[in-house]
């Protein structure tokens, strides 16, 4: 598995070749959340794979063959097919590959991780806002829209009475929300989760699993990272390296 | 409710797989207080079992429906060719997000309505009703482009289009001239 740590590939770079048999590949981004669900996936189920790192500030011309949204992730295998959009790419991988089953077999089981799913679709735009926020007065309005969105979250593990929001062993559903839990230390919004205790209890126990801790951004790292993006630098996507 | 589209799609797997049920349904300009015990926002389709289990969201329930039901897959087995299908109706969802301003390209008709209209010109011949609460847009941007002096020289007389389909499907090579006098 490579390519995790790898400088990303820019405009004018050349594309890379077919992928090798036996190996998937996906077209990631350090610190896109998005593409952090599809390497939890990757992880958890030790899919062999290899890392192309794309400069989401500077995209080669290429990638918008392999994408037409130009977006991170996206999975490429040795027959040359395409998937993308975060949570299909997860899905395909758990479906196409053996070991564990991250979603659960029971339909009603299924259709209840997507409805959370659901519940959580608005934390992604409101975290950028936060990020992109140009004053205090909308610091307040955001945060509190956030602390109404996580109250939904949860309102789903005091009725469900489990640790993770799947049932009592972590599965797909904790993965594909996890990475921006992972931001909130680094936004300065832990106080969100003061009024959600057992959300905050969920985020230790994931910090304990294999592949979330083997994934963790350093703080500093994800720092210098908000700062670049915010300025539009093509160095953003590779700070650190 | 009858004509909202995103209940359309769950009825129709309904159908395609023969699963035995039945239809309430509910009035979206006043709902029943007790609708809200069954989804928290009041929407619509919302599937009940016997187990008192309901899940929500068109597309949800729809696989739930080809997942716990036997009988004909509507997904296909192959799990490329399943994630195309959820990446083909991203696709279509965006088209019906990328709508802010009445056209799709401003305020004015312009090339991309164009592009769009006749396919959009047949489903509102076929009958399918506008849905009172989902897509608005969408009912406003037919509405406007009727309103279009091209659009409208070049309407199709839903009839003579229905005559067409009956004969196109029998195989029938004058379903090209239905309608023409002489």
């Amino acid at each position: 598995m490579s390519g995790g740590s790898a400088r990303s590939l820019a405009k004018g770079s050349a594309p890379p070749g077919p992928v090798p048999e036996g190996l998937i590949r996906v077209y990631s981004m350090r610190f896109c959340p998005f593409a952090q669900r599809t390497l939890l996936v990757l992880k958890a189920k030790g899919i062999r794979h290899e890392i192309i790192n794309i400069n989401l500030k500077n995209k080669p011309e290429w990638f918008f063959k392999k994408n037409p949204f130009g977006l991170v992730p996206v999975l490429e295998n040795s027959q040359g097919q395409l998937i993308y959009d975060s949570a299909i790419t997860c899905e395909y991988l758990d479906e196409e590959y053996p070991g564990k089953k991250l979603l659960p077999d029971d339909p009603y089981e299924k259709a209840c991780q997507k409805m959370v799913f659901e519940l959580f679709s608005k934390v992604p735009s409101l975290v950028t806002s936060f990020l992109r926020r140009q004053n205090e007065e909308d610091c307040y309005g955001l945060k509190e829209e956030l602390w109404k969105e996580l109250s939904k979250l949860e309102e789903v593990l005091t009725n469900k009475k489990t640790t993770f929001f799947g049932g009592n062993s972590l599965s797909m559903i904790d993965y594909l929300i996890w990475p921006w839990f992972e931001w909130l230390e680094v936004l300065e919004l832990n106080d969100c989760v003061d009024h959600t205790p057992k959300l905050k209890l969920w985020m230790a126990a994931m910090r304990e699993d294999p592949a979330v801790s083997a994934l963790l951004t350093e703080p500093k790292a994800l720092r210098g990272f908000f700062n670049l993006y915010l300025q539009n630098s093509p160095e953003a996507c590779d700070y650190g390296l | 409710m009858r004509f909202c589209p995103y209940a359309h799609r769950t009825r129709l797997v309904l159908r395609a797989k023969g699963i035995r049920h039945e239809v309430i349904n509910i009035n979206l300009r006043n709902k029943p207080e007790w609708y809200y015990t069954k989804h928290p926002f009041g929407q619509i389709p919302v599937l009940e079992n016997s187990k008192c289990q309901l899940i929500y969201e068109s597309v949800i329930a729809c696989e739930y429906l080809d997942d716990a039901y036997p009988g004909r897959k509507l997904y296909p087995y192959d799990p490329y060719e399943r994630a195309r299908q959820k990446m083909l109706l991203e696709l279509f969802c965006k088209i019906l997000g990328y709508q802010n301003t009445i056209f799709f390209g401003g305020d004015c008709i312009s090339m991309i309505d164009y592009l769009f209209w006749p396919w959009f010109e047949r489903l509102d011949v076929y009958g399918i009703a506008d849905c009172l609460n989902h897509t608005p847009a969408l009912r406003l941007w037919t509405a406007a482009m009727k309103q279009d002096p091209t659009v409208c020289a070049l309407l199709i007389d839903k009839n003579i289009f229905l005559g067409f389909l009956n004969l196109y499907f029998q195989n029938n090579p004058d379903a090209f001239d239905y309608g023409l006098t002489c």
